[in-house]
């Protein structure tokens, strides 16, 4: 039954297995014999190997494969070898494919150089030791290997740290509701009681007790309300971004005695997702400001446009360093980061020493559910 | 007069009955549990002023006062708020609700509400009244507080939350001397005399919360 339901599978995804099992090895030479021995040669290896009798087939293919290495005779009639290799690594998918050069002994050293400016990683002479140039193709296949494990490893936290955001944030979010919701609303409805019964008290100790209970209540509420704001500021859900933002920075004021500026545009309610993420990453940058920064000033800069929100967040304190920003420890900066990648953003901080600290955000809008 | 009520929570709504029942001019004609009923109710029951929570299930907070005040503009609606006032205030009075009122006011001050609402007014508490006044202050005739410096500002901050010279002068990365003579300035700007003056005008003037 195991084998059966195993077969089914496979069967149902027939391209992920050989792209996983084996790379892909892209052979190119004009000649139609040489290609064919060095197929022949390194057939032993067992990998995916690809040919191109040209520099413009050998591009065609470099644009929807990722080859472990490419095998690039130099002399070819049409785009040269040379010529090959500088557009294939124009492109931003084989920029960093590994170019070996295949020329005849007679060439001269010069070539070599032209060779390496182009991105060859290494030059082999025709005719080629087989030995050599298998063992040489097979460290490229390793390489390749673990390059695409390493990418997969990354892809694959990437994808749980966003779900763990996702996840953190509703948790809060459904949290926050039945704080301020079911708690406050209680405390509400048990403070209309009590002022109920002290309408009908005519005792002054016992009117006394009632308008202490009412203090109390108050001040429950008020605490209610801090926790569930603390949680998830109630106005990113009703008011939008630009209103989230606005009190935010007015509450960073009365906290830290910091003074905040704000521009902001107009008032404007776009994806939930994308403003939650975009509001987080401000409360960050503002969690830094009054940690690390010494400032006596921030200006805040929010701006809509078609395609994307940005943020733009500049303190007049002691300014970040290089190595601080570099620093593995800098996780809540990583955090900010790993936050706006998750929608195709990008976070940059820049300053020097003395400056203060400028801190750029940009988030793709999506297309509003 | 015709009152209708809307609020998710059984016991928000009992508090209102008993509370509006002491007014014996008030008669609640119509409740609704959230806010696409609220607004059936609005278009099937005849009433003169309504009371809404502004958090509730389906329709609710601005875009449920929108179409209350598209469709019946002249009747006014009283939003009744969890929400302090400095979140949400402003703008439910510029949506167009006759007052805003939070869930944890005195009960005198509802029947207060009510009644100036009912008679065509519009109800704004003492506290939202300062943050209305703060938010259109740019008239001519700054805060003092405007006046200081960003540095001064946060030295005036940490003074009024009640931290030392030599904390304050730590915390900037300045010499006590220089806190010293922040604080004479910051006091000669704001017309203030000592530490304590200075508390009580940045409580005055929400600086510190």
């Amino acid at each position: 039954m195991n084998d059966l339901a195993h077969g089914v599978t496979v069967e149902t995804e027939p391209p992920l297995e050989p792209v996983v099992d084996k790379a892909k090895i892209l052979l190119v030479d004009d000649e139609p014999k040489s290609l064919f021995a060095l197929q022949e040669l390194l057939s032993t290896l067992g990998q995916n190997l690809m040919v191109a009798q040209s520099g413009e087939e050998a591009l065609r293919l470099a644009l929807r494969n990722d080859f472990a290495v490419i095998l690039l005779d130099v002399r070819m009639p049409g785009i040269d070898g040379f010529e090959t290799a500088r557009l294939i690594r124009a492109r931003d998918r084989s920029k960093s494919t590994p170019i070996i050069f295949l020329t005849a002994a007679a060439d001269e050293m010069t070539s070599m150089f032209r060779g390496y400016e182009v991105g060859a990683v290494d030059y082999l002479m025709k005719p080629v030791v087989p030995e050599v140039l298998k063992s040489k193709v097979a460290v490229f296949v390793e390489l390749f290997r673990k390059t695409e494990r390493l990418r997969e490893s990354e892809d694959k936290l990437r994808r749980l740290a966003a779900h763990l955001i996702s996840i953190r944030e509703e948790e809060r979010a459904h949290i926050a509701r039945e704080i301020h919701d079911e708690l406050g609303q209680v405390l509400t409805g048990l403070k209309m009681e009590v002022t109920w019964l002290a309408k009908r008290l005519k005792d002054k100790p016992l009117i006394e007790k009632t308008d202490s209970m009412c203090l109390l209540i108050d001040s429950t509420i008020q605490t209610v309300r801090k926790i569930a704001t603390g949680l998830r500021p109630e106005m990113l859900d009703d008011m939008g971004l630009v209103a989230a933002v606005g009190w935010q920075a007015k509450e960073f004021q009365k906290r830290t005695g910091i003074r905040c500026r704000a521009k902001l545009p107009a008032e404007s309610r776009f994806d939930i997702d994308v403003s939650t993420t975009m509001f987080r990453i401000f409360q960050e940058i503002l969690t830094n400001v009054a940690r690390h920064s010494r400032a006596t000033r921030v200006d805040i800069e929010l701006a809509l446009g078609e395609a994307e929100v940005s943020l733009e967040v500049v303190d007049n304190g002691v300014g970040i360093e290089d190595q601080e920003l570099h620093a593995k420890k800098s996780l809540g900066l990583l955090g900010m980061q790993e936050r706006a990648l998750l929608f195709g953003g990008d976070v940059r901080i820049t300053g020097s020493p003395g400056h203060g600290t400028r801190v750029s955000v940009n988030i793709p809008l999506r297309k509003s559910k | 007069m015709r009152i209708l009520i809307a609020d998710d929570h059984p016991i928000v709504r009992h508090g209102l009955k008993q509370m509006l029942a002491a007014d014996p001019s008030a008669t609640i004609v119509g409740e609704a549990t959230n806010g696409d009923e609220a607004l059936a109710l609005a278009r099937k029951l005849e009433w003169d002023m309504a009371i809404f929570d502004f958090t509730m299930p389906g329709r609710s907070g601005l875009d449920l006062l929108g179409d209350m005040k598209k469709e019946f503009p002249g009747r006014p609606v009283l939003i009744l708020s969890m929400h302090s006032e400095d979140v949400h205030g402003s703008r439910v009075l510029r949506g167009g609700a006759a007052g805003y009122i939070t869930k944890d006011s005195a009960p005198q001050e509802l029947a207060t509400a009510v009644r100036k609402v009912a008679n065509g007014g519009k109800y704004v508490s003492a506290s939202l009244a300062e943050i209305l006044a703060s938010e259109c202050s740019s008239d001519p005739q700054k805060a003092l507080h405007e006046k200081l410096s960003d540095r001064e500002y946060r030295v005036m901050w940490l003074l009024a939350t009640g931290k030392q010279i030599s904390e304050i002068a730590k915390e900037m990365g300045l010499s006590p001397s220089t806190v010293s003579t922040y604080r004479t300035r910051i006091l000669r700007k704001l017309s203030l005399t000592s530490n304590a003056a200075l508390v009580h005008y940045a409580v005055r003037h929400q600086l510190v919360g």
